[in-house]
């Protein structure tokens, strides 16, 4: 639906999905978040790092690549990692050009 | 994306759905980011593929959409996909629109349920009150025999008193549901399942309606016990009714 407004209102967007996850994960297969050009995003793929890993893959096929990219995040580091996801699992999300 | 008017359509006639996207680009005319649309009786509407590959791709579909669960899996060696079961958002709706029902409709709509208020008071049921809501301010039984339930229902009565419960509840429990929930302390929710027994309602049917309602958080004021309710209701969505019942003390003090 909000992906649907904003091609109506012409805004280019990346969505990323999160396609599979192992393990300890914040989110599931099926969550979903939408980029926009400006950075603006709505919805979540599990906020953290993680995330930020997934906005700056969409901006860059937004921007650059315009290509689908299937994206690794490990959310495996140990405690004290300095900015790391902790979670303990993976996952797999799916960024594409909206 | 390409197939977003299908998509909106199949919504607005709020029918569950497979939306199959490659993940990787494999040649032979597959390539990451393709898709395609199965609905439930094995049609399929997307990117061209060899038959050989569009076969196993919908056999998967049709898999996805019988567990109920988006999950990736490979069409062939080497070409995985991932297969999303789309469908409507969850409809909530509440008959009584008094103290709780506003908390809880803002709950519920931020967890995204789409929510319907009713009461047959207009001072109550209004979207002043429930902004961003349907708000039906009718009798509630005329009402309930209009709207259309199912499935992918879920709803709470909280009216002002038990007649009005009842009359709710009666109407309601003749049509499937994901959840009914039931206002009222222990007893008074037994006094309200009686009288729907007398008047013919399937004990097994009767068994089903969560009362008293909520999560037991020790939940007092409205705001609180409309949070205790949003919670039950997210347990349902998210992982059943069981989890949902599991949540439940035998017996005990809280939220009676």
């Amino acid at each position: 639906m909000r992906l649907y407004e904003l091609q109506r209102r012409g805004v280019p967007a990346c969505l990323a999905t999160i396609t599979s996850a192992v393990g300890s994960t914040p989110r599931e297969a099926g969550a979903k978040m939408i980029v926009c050009a400006d950075g603006t995003t709505y919805g979540s793929v599990g906020g953290g790092c993680g995330e930020n890993k997934v906005r700056s893959a969409a901006l860059r096929c937004l921007l650059r690549t315009k290509k689908p990219e299937l994206l690794e995040v490990d959310l495996t580091d140990d405690i004290g990692t300095k900015g790391g996801d902790v979670c303990g699992g993976k996952m797999w999300i799916f960024v594409e050009p909206a | 994306m390409k197939y977003l008017p299908e998509i909106l359509g199949l919504l607005s006639k709020e029918e569950t759905f497979c939306l199959a996207t490659i993940l990787a680009t494999a040649g032979q005319g597959v390539a990451a980011g393709q898709k395609a649309i199965v609905r439930p009786d094995g049609s399929i509407k997307g990117d061209s593929w060899p038959d050989a590959f569009a076969a196993a791709l919908r056999a998967l579909a049709l898999e996805a959409l019988a567990g109920g669960q988006s999950r990736s899996a490979e069409v062939e060696p080497g070409v995985p996909a991932f297969f999303d079961i789309i469908s409507t958002a969850p409809c909530l709706l509440i008959c009584g629109a008094g103290h709780i029902a506003m908390p809880l409709a803002r709950f519920a709509r931020e967890t995204g349920f789409s929510v319907t208020v009713l009461d047959d008071r207009p001072d109550f049921a209004n979207l002043a009150r429930f902004p961003g809501c349907r708000a039906i301010a009718e009798a509630f039984v005329p009402a309930l025999r209009g709207l259309p339930l199912g499935p992918s229902s879920y709803v709470v009565v909280i009216t002002r008193g038990h007649e009005h419960d009842s009359e709710c509840l009666a109407e309601i429990l003749r049509k499937e549901t994901a959840y009914v929930g039931l206002i009222g302390s222990r007893r008074r929710g037994r006094l309200v399942l009686e009288t729907l027994g007398r008047k013919g309602i399937s004990a097994e049917r009767l068994g089903e309606v969560f009362t008293p309602i909520g999560v037991p958080i020790g939940a007092e004021s409205p705001e609180e016990i409309a949070l205790s309710i949003a919670a039950e209701l997210v347990c349902i969505r998210r992982s059943g009714a069981s989890p949902a019942r599991a949540l439940r003390p035998g017996r005990g003090k809280l939220n009676d």
